[in-house]
């Protein structure tokens, strides 16, 4: 990548995060909009950083919310894709299943699942990862199902078996569909442990924090909150996006990075 | 039975569900000889290397690879086609120690014998790019290097230059004679294009239309190396325009 598009890459979206509370601060301002309707963007963000005591220790929960259920849901989703594709009887048996789980509306799920498991960790991390195994499914179903089919007959006549195959073939061929899926349930994982933290009506959590203040007309602590839950998921994509930039290097580069000395290209001298 | 032979098949034959591929056929292939099979599109060309690679099954005959009995037996060919079927995860160095890789693991030997090959041949600058970064031409050099590197005595060309244009395929005709004069494999190279079959081999076999069989098994002896001037001499254009009438004849034209 080169520079340029490197400085475009990091400026593009911070520039695009400024103007949009730019255009906020002008519409609270020359739209006269009461503060108990919307405050300013910095009342908004010094409402969260002024009560960050109370704050903290419930966005840790969020966040912990988010990444447990997220891998299991990762996990499982793609563990899924592979059986998926491997037993074709599966396809008939599970499929109908993972749609019905995706049909019942989460927010409806969130309250029996409180009642199952408590007030504790465990219903938020069902949920993320119930949200999230899906699209993780689906990808890499799709990956597996459209990895090179006279690929796999080269492996073949070279005297591959099939877990060799898998292994050199079919997992990686199947990483960068594996990945969308990964970064399609990286958007929603916050709003699952958001969900979860609503239905549990007791307890202490970033979602009930916001209530109450939205219960105290406290419109700064309101928009603060969605804020910071937005910042949640926003970085735990920038991190998948992260991970899948260094995980497929071959997408944006024309040569391997070499890490170890001695393995230096070498120059034919002919 | 022929001591020079490294390949003996007899009475092979193929029919799937009611088309007959292969009609029974007889082929001994010299060790070391560069072979071209030529032949109507469907004539069973593709098949036979399938059942010579193991993929499937003839449904009669035998078929003794270096004095083995091979039938459905996978491992003991090199094979390539005419789409080059590199991983684009893999760098060029990666793709062709694959098969390494595909039976276990890739050790230093396979490594060291891989970047020789590369550097050998014309892809010593390009060992750590990946393929994404390559020509056409350059790609089915890979894709030949990985084939060289299992290591079998038998290469299976599936019209491997099949879609490269005609300067690039020249380049990589005469590159693919040099890489087998050192290496002394045997191979046997299905193609479309007779000019390709005379220039290439010591031995054409022209194949008649489905159920496929050998018809015409011509001697190529034209002096090597073979160069620009080999596709000018009157030698070559005698076995290329018999290659032809054969094949046309063949379908009835
Ligand atoms: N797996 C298969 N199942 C059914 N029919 C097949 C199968 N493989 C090949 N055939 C048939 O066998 C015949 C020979 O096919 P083959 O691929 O060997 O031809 P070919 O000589 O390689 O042709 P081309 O020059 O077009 O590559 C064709 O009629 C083809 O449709
Ligand atoms: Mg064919």
């Amino acid at each position: 990548m080169t520079k340029k598009k490197l400085l475009l890459n990091i400026f593009g979206p911070i520039l695009s995060v400024v103007v949009l509370l730019g255009l906020w601060q002008a519409i609270v301002v020359w739209g006269n909009v009461a503060p108990y309707i919307a405050p300013k963007p910095w009342d908004a963000i010094r409402a969260v950083t002024s009560n960050w005591s109370t704050l903290a220790p419930l966005t840790w929960w969020t966040i912990k919310e988010t990444i447990y259920g997220y891998l299991v849901g990762a996990f499982l989703g793609a563990f899924l894709g592979v059986v998926l594709n491997k037993i074709p009887l599966m396809q008939r048996v599970l499929y109908p299943l993972l749609i019905l789980t995706q049909a019942i509306p989460i927010i409806a799920l969130a309250p029996p699942l409180v009642m199952i498991l408590g007030f504790g960790v465990m219903p938020k991390v069902v949920i993320v990862a119930w949200i999230v195994f899906f699209p993780v499914t689906v990808s890499v179903l799709d990956g597996l199902n459209h990895v090179d089919k006279d690929l796999m007959t080269l492996a073949k006549v070279f005297g591959a078996n099939s877990m060799r195959r898998f292994v050199v073939l079919e997992m990686p061929a199947a990483i960068t569909q594996l990945f969308s899926g990964l970064k399609i349930g990286a958007t929603y994982a916050v709003t699952g442990a958001i969900i979860g933290e609503l239905a549990a009506s007791s307890g202490s959590s970033l979602a009930l924090y916001q209530r109450s203040a939205s219960g105290s007309l406290d419109a700064a602590g309101v928009y603060g909150t969605t804020l910071l839950m937005t910042a949640i998921g926003i970085i735990w994509f920038l991190l998948v996006v992260g991970a899948e930039y260094l995980a497929t290097p071959w997408q944006r580069r024309s040569t391997a990075r070499q890490w170890r000395r001695g393995a230096k290209p070498v120059l034919t001298n002919n | 039975m022929s001591s020079s032979s490294i390949l003996e098949l007899r009475g092979i034959s193929k029919t799937f569900a009611s088309t007959t591929a292969l009609s029974p056929l007889d082929l001994d292939i010299e060790r070391g000889s560069f072979v071209s099979i030529v032949g109507p599109s469907g004539c069973g060309k593709s098949t036979l290397f399938n059942i010579l690679s193991g993929l499937i099954q003839p449904d009669n005959g035998s078929i003794s690879l270096e004095d083995q009995n091979v039938i459905g037996a996978t491992g003991h060919v090199g094979y390539m086609l005419q789409k080059d079927l590199l991983v684009p995860w893999r760098t060029v160095l990666g793709n062709i120690t694959l098969g390494a890789r595909l039976k276990g693991k890739v050790g230093p030997e396979d490594k060291e014998q891989a970047m020789g090959f590369a550097q050998k041949y014309g892809l010593g600058e390009f060992l750590h790019h990946y393929p994404s970064a390559l020509s056409g031409g350059m790609r089915q050099r890979v894709a030949l290097m990985r084939t060289l590197a299992t290591n079998h005595q038998l290469l299976l060309l599936d019209e491997p230059f099949g879609a490269l244009d005609a300067q690039t395929r020249f380049e990589m005709q005469q590159w693919l004679l040099q890489v087998w004069r050192d290496t002394q494999r045997t191979v046997l190279f299905i193609t479309h294009d007779v000019d390709e079959a005379v220039f290439l081999s010591d031995r054409v076999l022209v194949m008649s239309p489905r159920p496929g069989r050998v018809v015409d098994d011509l001697r190529v002896d034209l002096p090597r190396p073979r160069t620009l001037d080999t596709l000018v001499s009157p030698a070559f254009t005698d076995l290329k325009s018999r290659v032809l009438h054969q094949l046309h004849r063949e379908r009835g034209a």
